[in-house]
């Protein structure tokens, strides 16, 4: 089954996320921080992240840097409540940047398309 | 130059990639890194790409080390502590951060993949990467305009080069517009300029970059398994949905147009030799295009000629500052700093790096000497390959190199 480890500080929308990840037939692991998502990819080998960055402890984008350095091609989608980070160059190496929303459709169609595109997507 | 040219100098961030091992130049870079090997005397490798710069209006420089970057370090704060941070100015000197990675850098796309933090942190409009390891004089200033009129995405200095040469170049195809059509890295069977066989289009390892394209590109180099190489890895890619040209060094170059790469020891001699005789094809005294490096204090050099003990002459050679030619005979060298040459030697041919003592009566031919050695009296460097190799480093064409500091316990062989 398809592994995705969605990090995400905030304890009521890691439960969101998983629910509605499950019942799209994805097995899904949480991490809370940056720190310990790094930890997790290493261990558990996901198939895609799905990566907050406002986070404490260590924020996603220095996690990012740290996961494509252990894998360079592991597709991260960076989601984030703010589109701000869109243009800052260290959110370019995610494969997609998907702003927060209580409706998951767009981040659950951007899962497959990269699932489905091996990753290939860029952001631009 | 206009308020617009200005202002494209002062969104160019340049990018100097200090970091190369310099194994070919062993065992110089054995203490330091490539662009730190000393040169013509008192300058260092790096000086001439730092006053291109300079000289060409860009006053924005980041210089990315790596290996052994002591000395590279200590040179550039000595020597080129000479930005105002107030007027937008600066040098930096950045070791890697390992922030986007946990590794050295893989190679030069890599070494601008994991610093995109200072891209993002500077927002540049245009990256001009250089290296530190060339000798040529160059107006970057008008590669820069050439590369805004064209809207180009990236543009990439060239020079001439001939069919021997190529095999060591990346060569280029270009179209009627300086379009680069077609590349290859270091090829057996190199494509020459249209009608002109025989001449052939080199690049310079000299990149203008659009940032933002910049940082697309390296991020998807990233996420390949590459050599992560500028030529390699990124160009060919590029010239096929992107706008590359090419720029022709000779259009930049200021004075005659010279360009060596200083990557062997045996072009490490030659470009040495080319700084002297008359009109030399290197002109280090150039009021137009001043090259600068760090100075030490030092008295002025001083030969000796003692009447009736035989001479003290230096001829068609670079005498530095503090040296000391007693009663001998130095011919077609190069003298650094603080260097003494003792009655009855003789110094041809040769590049003789500071503090460095050549004994009475010793012979030096074709050889390279490193700082503070000292050569024992009555030596012979340079006229018996077999000898030479031996003891020190010694390439295909002759050349001898002895490293820096290297002990003479036991006089050699050739002392009477």
């Amino acid at each position: 089954m398809t592994k995705i480890l969605v990090v995400e500080d905030d304890k009521n929308q890691q439960e969101l996320y998983r629910q509605e990840l499950i019942e799209e037939g994805y097995e899904v692991d949480v991490a809370g921080d940056g720190r310990e998502a790094i930890t997790k990819v290493q261990e558990a080998r996901p198939d895609l992240v799905v990566l907050d960055i406002s986070m404490p402890g260590m924020d996603g984008i220095e996690a990012m840097g740290k996961i494509l350095g252990g894998d360079n091609r592991i597709p991260i989608i960076l989601n984030t409540a703010y589109s701000s980070y869109k243009d800052n160059f260290m959110t370019w190496s995610a494969d997609a940047y998907v702003i927060k929303s209580s409706d998951l459709t767009q981040l659950k169609n951007t899962i497959k398309q990269i699932l489905e595109s091996g990753g290939q997507q860029q952001t631009e | 130059m206009d308020r617009a040219q200005a202002d494209v100098l002062d969104n160019t961030l340049v990018v100097l990639l200090a970091g190369g091992q310099g194994e070919r130049l062993y065992p110089l870079t054995r203490d330091r890194a490539k662009p730190a090997v000393p040169f013509a005397g008192s300058y260092r490798i790096i000086d001439f790409t730092l006053s291109n710069a300079a000289n060409s209006g860009l006053r924005k420089i980041n210089v990315l080390t790596q290996y052994k970057s002591y000395s590279l370090q200590r040179h550039l704060q000595l020597g080129w502590n000479i930005f105002n941070y107030e007027l937008g100015e600066y040098l930096n000197v950045i070791p890697p951060q390992q922030r986007m990675a946990t590794m050295w850098y893989r190679g030069t796309a890599d070494a601008l993949f994991q610093n995109i933090y200072i891209l993002e942190r500077l927002r540049p409009t245009y990256v001009l990467i250089l290296s530190g390891d060339h000798l040529y004089k160059m107006d970057y200033a008008r590669l820069l305009h050439y590369h805004v009129q064209n809207a180009a995405h990236l543009t990439v200095a060239c020079i001439e080069v001939n069919r021997e040469e190529a095999s060591r170049f990346g060569i280029m195809q270009v179209d009627d517009e300086n379009r680069i059509v077609d590349f290859d890295e270091k090829p057996a069977q190199p494509k020459p300029i249209p009608g002109r066989p025989g001449a052939f289009l080199g690049s310079m390892g000299v990149y203008v970059f659009n940032t933002e394209e910049l940082v697309r590109q390296v991020i998807a180099d990233a996420k390949r398994d590459t050599a992560h190489d500028f030529g390699e890895n990124i160009l060919p890619g590029m010239i096929r949905d992107r706008d590359v040209f090419v720029y022709n060094f000779t259009d930049g170059a200021v004075g005659r147009p010279y360009w060596r790469d200083i990557g062997t020891l045996d072009a490490y001699w030659q470009a040495s030799m080319d700084l002297l005789g008359p009109g030399p094809s290197f002109e280090l005294a150039d009021t137009q295009w001043p090259l600068r490096t760090y100075q030490e204090q030092h008295p002025p050099a001083r030969i000796i000629s003692t009447q009736g003990t035989g001479d003290g002459v230096a001829a068609n050679s670079l005498v530095s500052a503090g040296a000391v030619i007693n009663n001998a005979r130095v011919t077609d060298s190069v003298i650094s700093p603080g260097v003494t040459i003792e009655p009855g030697a003789s110094v041809e041919g040769s590049v003789i790096m500071k503090d460095t003592v050549i004994g009475a009566r010793a012979k030096v031919r074709n050889t390279i000497i490193d700082k503070n050695v000292h050569i024992p009296a009555g030596a012979e460097i340079g006229f018996d390959p077999d000898t030479d190799r031996r003891r020190f480093t010694v390439t295909d064409s002759g050349l001898v190199v002895i490293p820096k500091e290297l002990p003479f316990e036991q006089p050699t062989e050739a002392v009477v």
